[in-house]
């Protein structure tokens, strides 16, 4: 990117658009222009924060739903991945599941919850649960749908060089699904956080969702923004890492067109 | 080298058999290159994975070598219609796959690999992925990892069907000189008369489906030339292409017939 007037403009767009929200918000709330029941200043936020900080149970909460997260944004895209990769090659059994998982797909997640929660109690293993449960479906659809469209002509290709399905698989089917691999963690990652936050909120004793939940509840609106604030970043962050992450899965993708 | 003995094959259809091949019979002698031709969507390419394997004739046989094809052999290299060239895969990873395939040393594989690149002017591109190279640079690529196994039989299917004329002529010229000086046999399918020609010691001219050999054209002095532009330019080329475009007998007639 080069540092020209127009990434100079943008660049300061942004903060301007920033500084109007912030200071809105507190010459809003000083003012007493807008409630505090509804809305909270950045500096009554980082009050909360401060404390919730020293207290520590800001780092519990957010640390139980950033495990919660990545061990069901791990477990589901590798359970999505491995599924997506060997259902194709079974040509009766994808047959016979096709169906079943296309149902189960289009049920919307948040009336599942409560089953997890049944099965697995108000832990973190009913939100773990959740969160493979959708990001199982976000990485297996696209896997499915590129194992399936392989490009046969590669198969062929490495047969009559006379390799076997254990080299094809490694060499072809394997890489040839890694674009949408990439799509799937795109999906996933935003999903994973989504499936978390809804088992928490559907009955949970700890977490970010708890907390916001419960701050909700006892009208703690400055803990509630605190709560949705510290959920973005870490669903920023998610994201950035899983872009980060396209040089190395789908390097072809990103090299010089030269 | 490689011997079609009656070989016929067909396949079922929706609602009958769909019969491709019918009783074909040639041999490609060892270093001779044999073009085969025939109408679109004859079986031409059917017939090349008979020879590598793929597919099995329905009766029939094919023989590599004196021995029934039985699965892929190391005897075969096939260069494809279209990029089989791995997009995930760096020029060179592309050159070493066969080797790779077969269980070579990292080194072994490093230093055919790159001998052959610098040899089909790759030299630089190694580190590119294939879709940064033009065309006929993925065909050289493509050609250098097919001759690193060193096979004894070359298959050809359409493979220069995607290049533009000029670039075309240059590698037609390169694999036809390649297949001499290694003392290759090559068998080639193409739906291009002129390549036929200027290309093959023999030319196998195949009916619509389901196809038969129609005619053996013998063309005595295309292993003579310089190059395969050399060999458009001679008086006997136009003779040859008529015979074999009046054998091939794609009217506009025959073509409304069938559609018909």
């Amino acid at each position: 990117m080069r540092w020209n007037s127009h990434t100079v403009m943008v660049a300061a767009g942004r903060v301007v658009v920033l500084l109007v929200i912030l200071g809105g918000a507190e010459l809003g709330i000083r003012s007493g222009a807008l409630s505090q029941l509804f809305f909270s200043s950045p500096t009554q936020i980082y009050q909360v924060f401060v404390t919730q900080l020293a207290q520590g149970t800001l780092a519990e909460a957010a640390g139980i739903t950033v495990l919660e997260t990545m061990l069901g944004l791990v477990a589901g895209s590798l359970l999505g991945m491995a599924i997506g990769l060997v259902l194709p090659q079974l040509r009766v059994f994808s047959r016979v599941f096709e169906p079943f998982l296309m149902v189960l797909n289009g049920i919307p997640v948040i009336v599942i919850a409560p089953l997890f929660v049944l099965w697995l109690g108000l832990g973190i293993f009913s939100k773990i649960g959740i969160s493979v449960y959708i990001v199982f479906f976000a990485m297996f659809i696209p896997v499915y749908t590129a194992s399936i469209r392989l490009e046969r002509d590669y198969v062929n290709a490495l047969r009559v060089m006379g390799a076997n399905q254990r080299q094809i698989f490694w060499k072809v089917i394997l890489p040839s699904a890694l674009p949408s691999v990439y799509t799937g963690l795109k999906i996933g990652s935003g999903l994973a956080l989504i499936g978390a936050v809804i088992g928490e909120f559907v009955a949970s004793r700890a977490g970010l969702g708890h907390m916001i939940l419960y701050a909700s509840g006892t009208l703690d609106t400055p803990t509630l923004y605190l709560g949705i604030i510290i959920l973005a970043l870490f669903a920023a962050a998610l994201s950035f890492l899983v872009d980060a992450l396209g040089p190395v899965l789908v390097r072809w993708r990103f090299a010089d067109e030269k | 080298m490689l011997e079609f003995r009656h070989a016929s094959f067909a396949f079922a259809g929706r609602r009958e058999t769909v019969e491709v091949l019918r009783d074909v019979s040639f041999e490609c002698r060892a270093d001779e290159i044999v073009a085969v031709i025939g109408p679109s969507g004859c079986g031409k390419s059917t017939l090349l994975s008979l020879a590598t394997g793929l597919r099995t004739p329905t009766s029939g046989e094919v023989l590599v070598e004196g021995r029934p094809v039985a699965g892929p052999s190391r005897a075969l290299g096939m260069l494809f219609q279209h990029s089989t060239l791995l997009p995930w895969r760096s020029v060179q990873e592309n050159v070493e796959l066969g080797l790779e395939i077969r269980g070579e040393r990292r080194a072994a594989r490093r230093k055919r690999a790159t001998a052959l690149m610098r040899q089909y002017g790759l030299a630089g591109f190694e580190r590119k992925f294939p879709h940064a190279l033009s065309g006929g640079m993925q065909k050289r690529a493509a050609l250098a990892q097919t001759l690193a196994m060193e096979p004894k039989i070359l298959l050809l299917d359409e493979p220069f069907a995607a290049l533009d004329a000029q670039t075309r002529l240059v590698i037609e010229d390169d694999v036809v000189k390649i297949c001499r000086a290694g003392r290759r046999t090559m068998l080639l399918v193409t739906h291009d008369i002129a390549e036929a020609i200027s290309m093959a010691d023999r030319i196998v001219v195949l009916s619509k489906r389901p196809a038969t050999v129609k005619e053996i054209f013998e063309i005595p002095f295309s292993r003579d030339a310089r190059s395969v532009a050399d060999v458009q330019a001679m008086p006997e080329f136009s003779a040859y292409f008529r015979r074999v475009w009046d054998t091939l007998d794609i009217s506009v007639g025959a073509a409304a017939e069938a559609a018909a």
